[in-house]
């Protein structure tokens, strides 16, 4: 189970720097900074055995929000859990608990994938038999069998990202976190993912807890039990997706996603880039 | 967690895997480091070799050899082979295409030299060619030689005493052994060793910190829940390592490069046996350590690879610049050499090829000070790997 409580995020940014003769100029100046703010106040609560997803436009806070939960970042404010164990005093743990692809996905090309996933097998703190095994499970559920002992230089889009979420799941976490999953990958590729996932759900699969970050709204229809909708750094609506179309009064998801996103907030809405 | 030691040992065994498989990376330093030895041996020995030979040669070119009997008479009883030098000397030796010093007659040489004229010798060298240069002093010298032949003769037929035309004999005495000798040749040795050692660590040390940023595998690689110290620990003992393959790869490579010398003297000279590679070893093995920690330290700050191979370069002009304090200062070795990395490393090695005992305190200054060097450069990696992985 994974619990965002009023999480809150702001950053220093530099100011923007004027072109050529100007900017040079400006160069060594400190302090000329502007605050973002990435999240001003997300919350939900993600329950095992069920998909869960984080549905917002670019630049709503998702990305920023599932650092905080991976202890990449201190929130400003508010507090993340997971399964009861809190994420400010105890990161540790709660890394072991969590298996997250985040946006950043790279792979080590001079390695195979097998090494790939082993090696984060062994950072968290696995045997390397059991690792190995575990490499070979994966392989099979994301049938990728027959890439594992390649090395992942010149692997495609999919073959990447296969890898990458066989390297986050490595240590078989209860609570499954993903970042934009599906982006660059074909239809097929797109189909397995949302199958794997489906029977990682199941209490065959492990009955696991699955938050799945995204922009695209058909992904949320298809897949997920649950929907967050996150817009300028605020929760703006939770719910099923029957729920939403009911409480925005549409019938189609897209017009109510619109709704909820960009127009639900009225002090947002002139505020929206 | 209890696997601090698990995930050091995890991340060095991935990372040098990692850089053992940059098969094309590894083979250039390799071949650059390990065939370098070798190869500077070999320049200087032909370099000393062709001295030796034009010294036992015993040949004296001159302009206008049919002027000069008497000069010729003189050098013919030094065992000096005389010979003409060819017409367009002058453009041979510019063109560096002939090496000895050529001696110019005046015209009326025999006939001045009679009436005491005092004429003019002319020793012609190019001192940008050179070994003329080098033959160019033998040559003056033994023209001074002649000279001084001429005046004792024609004083003594005046009846005055030798005494008096040299009242104070000059002897040479030189307290430089065969060894100190030989490092004015070898002196280049310790910063081409220093060099591969650098090499070595340089792409190791920016494909685990800018390297992991470009690829996006940093940001993932801190999701797991081990010591963001302990991975840092790993990654510089991987680096490390590397570079101290490379380290005791090309020391050792000095030790066949010795067979290859073509001229005995060097050979007699440059004393470099297992000994001396050993505390080339002590001396080198720090300071790879602690370059690997300060490269991974300049590295980190850089998103990409190529960004900071940029900011690198401040770290590899600072290693092939501070030895040169050693040639700039030329009131002989300062006691705080031992205190400034690179330096302390030259200067120590250079002692080494001087055949001079080694202090274990001044071994143990550029030890400590390479230590505390690469344990701030660990301390720093670690505490910006987290924001660098967001950025």
């Amino acid at each position: 189970m994974i619990e965002v409580r009023s999480v809150a995020k702001s950053f220093a940014v530099p100011a923007a720097k004027g072109a050529g003769l100007r900017g040079l100029a400006r160069l060594g100046r400190r302090g000329e900074t502007t605050r973002v703010h990435a999240v001003r106040d997300v919350s939900f609560t993600a329950p095992a055995g069920h998909i869960t997803g984080l549905l917002g436009p670019n630049g709503a806070g998702k990305t920023t929000t599932l650092r905080m939960l991976a202890a990449l970042m201190t929130p400003d404010a508010g507090s993340l859990a997971v399964d009861g164990i809190d994420v400010a005093t105890r990161p540790r743990e709660v890394l072991a608990r969590l298996g997250m692809l985040s946006d950043a996905r790279g792979l080590y090309p001079r390695l195979t994938a097998r090494e790939n996933i082993v090696y984060y097998g062994a950072l968290q703190g696995m045997e390397k038999d059991a690792a190995d095994a575990r490499a070979q499970d994966l392989g099979r559920m994301f049938e990728m069998t027959a890439l594992l002992d390649r090395r992942t230089d010149g692997f495609s889009q999919g073959e990447r990202m296969k890898t990458a979420l066989a390297r986050a799941l490595v240590h078989d976490p209860e609570n499954i976190v993903l970042d934009e999953p599906t982006n660059g990958l074909d239809v097929l590729a797109t189909r397995a993912l949302r199958e794997s996932l489906r029977w990682l759900r199941t209490p065959a699969g492990g009955s696991k807890c699955i938050v799945f970050s995204t922009h695209i709204m058909q992904e949320v229809e298809r897949l997920c039990d649950s929907v967050v909708v996150v817009a300028h750094g605020r929760t703006v609506a939770a719910g099923t997706v029957p729920e939403l179309l009911a409480q925005t009064g549409e019938t189609d998801f897209e017009e109510a996603f619109v709704k909820l996103a960009f127009v639900a907030d009225p002090a947002l809405a002139g505020a929206a880039p | 967690m209890t696997g601090h030691r698990a995930a050091f040992f995890a991340v060095l065994k991935k990372e040098l895997t990692d850089a053992l498989r940059d098969r094309r990376t590894l083979l250039t330093v390799l071949v650059s480091s390990v065939l370098m030895g070798p190869l500077v041996l070999m320049a200087i020995s032909g370099l000393v070799a062709s001295l030796e030979s034009r010294a036992e040669q015993r040949e004296v070119y001159v302009d206008g050899l049919a002027r000069a009997p008497t000069l010729r008479n003189f050098l013919e009883r030094q065992t000096y082979t005389v010979k003409e030098a060819p017409a367009d000397y002058e453009a041979q030796l510019r063109k560096s295409k002939f090496s000895d010093p050529v001696v110019v007659v005046p015209s009326d040489f025999e006939a001045a030299l009679l009436r005491g004229d005092v004429p003019v010798l002319e020793v012609v060298s190019d001192s940008a060619n050179q070994r003329s240069e080098s033959g160019a002093g033998r040559i003056e010298r033994l023209l001074g030689g002649f000279a001084r032949e001429r005046a004792v003769l024609s004083l003594a037929l005046r009846g005055v005493s030798l005494q008096l035309i040299e009242p104070v004999q000059v002897e040479e005495r030189d307290l430089a052994s065969t060894q100190t000798r030989a490092t004015r040749l070898t002196g280049m040795l310790p910063f081409f060793v220093m060099m591969a050692v650098l090499y070595g660590a340089l792409n190791a040390a920016l494909d685990t910190t800018a390297g992991e940023r470009e690829r996006g595998s940093l940001e993932p690689l801190l999701m797991n829940p081990a010591e963001r110290w302990a991975i840092v620990a790993g990654k510089w003992g991987a680096v490390a390592c590397v570079s101290m393959l490379i380290a005791v790869l090309s020391c050792f490579s000095f030790l066949p490069g010795q067979w290859v010398l073509r001229s005995d003297t060097l050979a007699a000279m440059f004393q470099y046996g297992p000994r001396e590679a050993l505390l080339f070893l002590v001396v080198l093995l720090p300071l790879a350590a602690a370059l690997s920690a300060v490269l991974m330290a300049v590295a980190i700050r850089s998103k990409t690879f190529k960004e900071a191979q940029a900011s690198s370069t401040v770290v590899v002009l600072a290693v092939s610049l501070l030895p040169l304090v050693n040639v700039f200062n030329l009131g002989g070795e300062a006691p705080w050499y031992v205190w400034v990395p690179a330096l302390a490393q030259n200067t120590l090695m250079t002692r080494v090829l001087k055949g001079e005992a080694l202090d274990p305190a001044q071994i143990a200054i550029p030890i400590f000070v390479c230590a505390v060097l690469a344990a701030a450069g660990v301390w720093y990696v670690a505490r910006t790997l987290r924001q660098a992985a967001l950025k």
